[in-house]
């Protein structure tokens, strides 16, 4: 089930969100975890099992801890358990085929290869529920004594399958005992359209556009780039606008989730990049992995090879997949560089120049996430860094009138001139405030009532045999 | 934002929505989209193999999609907000001049089988004589009414790249009497008058008329005058394919004409249907959606046609995809006999049915789209 779906959000979500602000404040929470289970088990339903199971494990696994307080060999020993589990999952559901794939390149071998499908948000609540007794341990957070509200947390639909990623110690008070205010659940809702605006009417519409570039058989430089960066602001408004209505959706429940994205492509150094991307998940590996490893405290080479180990992860979290790889190991390299060589002297140059710098490496490095195959994917960069395609052509004449505006609106929305403009407007007289305040809410129900339209349409399958 | 503005926002967003969703939820249920042509989900049946399968799930989420509320009206919200931010093809329709919508043209997929499948009829049809038409669509006749950015193939290269090479082979084999009829000058030339329905894929009366002209010249005929037929418009009310891929509810709709004749007197024979009339047309879908298929009764696999008061006793055989349709009227005046042939339907041999059934002349007729598209031409044995 996905948050732009019909289903979902006029009948899903409607009914579960009378359900649960007319239930008395203890059945809350039994039915947010009823919902979130029949959520997670809409896509594939064996797989409910799976979570229950690690949720199971690492429930117990902590009680167990909790335990053997005085004994801090029994704890670490639970602590590696529950790592090992965790990770075993996450390695068989998500990484065999790759791993089998891998060793039967040696020539040889030949490992039988079952096709798994990936249990959804399996990277996601991994993460969450390691984060659990990894805190524990370190006596961070007190142990969860009722298993439910365990679950709860792990499986908790706004955030289940595409983050942000949780962590236990962040809503640990709100799973027992929350507020729900009304000014919070009327913002958490703004949230949540926003989120879904920008989902439907900006980050769908443009993934065509890359499609079309990467389909082409002789792109342009121009198109070619054009699809790049369509392709980056697509997946920039796709994630980020989850993470809006997993947010939103959480606050209109009680929840304060933390931010995920800050306008990352507003940043001016890869380092700055990543302090606003996915923020969930690179504190996630700064704090559970980085730091562990020594962080940036030891000599430059072992500091060197704790980012590697961190960037290799980053990567490979994101897909089965080489590319992925790539992919981290390009930002873990881009970071060594800022941090060792240039960075003193990046922040010298122009704000222009430096903003310039970064988006050009985050478009580039999003073609290598984007295109598995490598051969296809090499073959793309050299249509973006060689003319081989010509420098332009005049298909992009096509790709401007129809994809223009989206893209306009795409790259402004990327930008924070939102929160700038809301500043500006809190100088205004009072008067103006309502009139502009009220226009915006025209605006605002018109985008919604197309994004319906949207909702509809994509779902919209004409059958036209008669063609002939 | 005020604090009042937005909680108002919100909860006019929240009404609306739940407004849809009861409304969704109680309206009566159709069982046929037309607009889409097929047949939309049944409610969805709960049991624990539907639900293991997955089949539940999927169901109802195509049920709900499906049933939705306001369900064209949504579509042409989204269509009128897409042409205002400047898009000017919808779903690979061009929006163009005057109202017309007109299909994209990538260029042709199977060259070679489209190539192949004409050499064989030619080679099996050497007696009689041949006549064939590749039909240039609304992509190339109304190209100046094409968006200035439209990316298109070019479909009148490709048109005559694939009569060129079947051209050589006829030549190559030494007998028989094949040559192409280029209907694109015809059309090119035509001057204001519609030859395309603006919201659907088929060419009007006129402009099956204007080729009629050069096909029967072609066979030796004089070509009757446009004033010898009667031009009675049939319905004024026909949204085609195109408007159903556009979805707008705002565009104005075709008009039908047919150019009806006293001279004819008919038998024919529909073989799908088992159905024998007098008649070419078929009045009953004017009221659907589908009206084009008053024109020889929609998708036949096979129509016989005989006319009594036909100017020769010679036998026709059209092998041809559904912009003949309105064509065969015209046809018919000059035939004694014309054999109609569905190719994506018609499993029997078509050669072999010339051979033995006295045709004398042989009409091939497909427009561009049609003729990549259409896996039956492969069957012409």
């Amino acid at each position: 089930m996905v948050f732009s779906s019909l289903f979902f959000y006029f009948l899903f979500l409607p009914l579960f969100l009378v359900l649960y602000y007319v239930l008395p404040k203890r059945a809350k929470n039994y039915a947010l975890l009823a919902f979130s289970l029949v959520f997670y088990a809409w896509g594939e339903p064996v797989y409910v099992f799976l979570m229950l199971g690690m949720t199971l494990s690492d429930y117990t696994i902590g009680r167990i801890m909790n335990r053997f307080d005085q004994a801090p060999k029994k704890r670490k020993l639970c602590l590696v358990c529950s790592v090992v589990i965790d990770l075993s999952c996450l390695a068989f559901f998500k990484y065999a085929g790759f791993l089998v794939g891998m060793v039967n390149a040696i020539p040889g071998v030949m490992i039988p290869l079952r096709d798994i499908a990936l249990p959804i948000g399996i990277s996601f609540f991994t993460f969450q529920t390691m984060s659990y007794t990894i805190d524990l341990y370190r006596r961070e957070v007190t142990v969860e004594k009722n298993y439910f509200e365990y679950l709860m947390y792990v499986s908790m639909f706004p955030q289940l399958i595409a983050g942000p990623i949780v962590r236990y110690k962040t809503v640990k008070q709100e799973l027992h005992e929350r507020t729900i205010r009304r000014d919070e659940v009327v913002d958490g809702a703004m949230r949540f359209f926003y989120g879904l605006m920008k989902k439907v009417l900006l980050a769908n519409r443009l993934g065509t556009l890359f499609d079309d570039a990467t389909a082409a058989a002789n792109p342009s430089m121009a198109f070619a780039w054009m699809g790049a960066v369509a392709f980056t602001l697509q997946l920039y408004l796709d994630f980020s606008a989850y993470s809006d209505m997993a947010i939103g959706l959480g606050q209109m429940l009680g929840f304060h989730f933390n931010e995920n994205f800050k306008y990352p492509l507003a940043a001016d150094s890869v380092t700055d990049f990543w302090r606003r991307w996915h923020i969930s998940l690179s504190t996630w590996f700064r704090d559970y992995v980085y730091i562990p490893l020594g962080g940036n405290r030891c000599k430059v080479p072992r500091q060197i090879f704790n980012l590697a180990v961190v960037w290799f992860l980053t990567g490979l979290w994101h897909g089965a997949s080489w590319n992925y790889v790539l992919w981290g190991v390009y930002y873990g390299i881009l970071l060594c560089l800022e941090k060792f060589v240039y960075g003193k002297k990046l922040e010298k140059a122009p704000k222009v120049l430096r903003h310039i710098y970064l988006c050009f490496i985050v478009v580039v490095g999003f073609t290598v996430f984007a295109i598995e195959d490598f051969r296809k994917m090499a073959s793309y960069l050299s249509h973006m860094f060689t003319a081989r395609g010509g420098v332009c052509s005049s298909e992009i004449l096509f790709y401007l009138q129809n994809y223009g505006f989206v893209l306009f609106v795409a790259i402004l929305v990327s930008l924070p001139l939102f929160p700038l403009l809301k500043r500006k407007l809190e100088t205004v007289g009072k008067r103006a405030q309502w009139i502009l305040g009220t226009c915006y809410a025209v605006l605002i129900a018109v985008l919604f009532l197309v994004t319906v339209s949207y909702m509809v349409a994509d779902t919209y399958n004409p059958f036209l045999y008669f063609r002939f | 934002m005020n604090r009042t503005i937005k909680t108002t926002l919100v909860a006019v967003l929240a009404g609306i929505t739940l407004l849809l969703s009861l409304a969704t939820i109680f309206a009566p249920k159709k069982d046929f989209s037309e607009n889409e042509n097929r047949v939309l989900e049944s409610a969805p049946k709960l049991s624990a193999d539907t639900i293991k399968d997955g089949s539940f799930m999927d169901n109802t989420e195509t049920y709900v999609s499906d049933h939705f509320i306001l369900r064209d009206v949504f579509m042409t919200v989204k269509t009128v907000y897409e042409r205002t931010t400047g898009r000017n093809r919808i779903n690979n329709i061009y929006m163009c001049e005057d109202g017309y919508y007109i299909e994209e043209y990538d260029g042709l997929q199977n060259k070679a089988r489209i190539e192949g499948a004409i050499k064989r009829l030619v080679e099996r049809t050497t007696e009689k004589k041949v006549r064939a038409v590749l039909v240039p669509t609304a992509v190339t006749v109304y190209a100046d009414k094409l968006p200035a950015t439209a990316k298109n193939a070019d479909q009148e290269a490709d048109r005559k790249a694939v009569e060129k090479s079947v051209q050589e082979y006829a030549d190559s084999l030494g007998e028989g009497d094949f040559s192409w009829v280029d209907v694109a000058s015809a059309l090119k030339n035509a001057g204001d008058e519609q030859l395309f329905y603006k919201l659907d894929h088929h060419w009007t009366t006129y402009g099956a008329y204007l080729a009629y002209r050069e096909i029967i010249k072609s066979f030796g005929f004089e070509p009757l005058a446009r004033e010898q037929f009667t031009e009675k418009t049939v319905s004024t009310e026909f949204r085609g394919t195109f408007a159903s891929k556009v979805n707008d509810l705002t565009a104005k709709p075709d008009t039908i004409t047919a150019f009806e004749s006293d001279r004819l007197s008919l038998r024919v024979t529909y073989s799908d249907k088992k159905l024998e009339t007098d008649s070419l047309y078929a009045p009953e879908y004017l009221s659907k959606k589908d009206k084009y298929s008053y024109f020889l009764n929609n998708q036949n696999t096979f129509v016989e046609v005989h006319n009594e008061n036909a100017q020769t006793e010679k036998v026709l055989a059209v092998i041809k995809d559904s912009y003949a349709n309105c064509m065969i009227p015209f046809l018919s005046e000059h035939f004694e006999t014309v054999y109609v042939f569905d190719t994506r339907y018609y499993r029997g041999k078509v050669s072999d049915f010339i051979a033995e059934n006295g045709v004398t002349d042989v009409l091939f007729l497909y427009n561009m789209y049609t003729i990549d598209t259409d896996l039956g031409i492969t069957s012409i044995r």
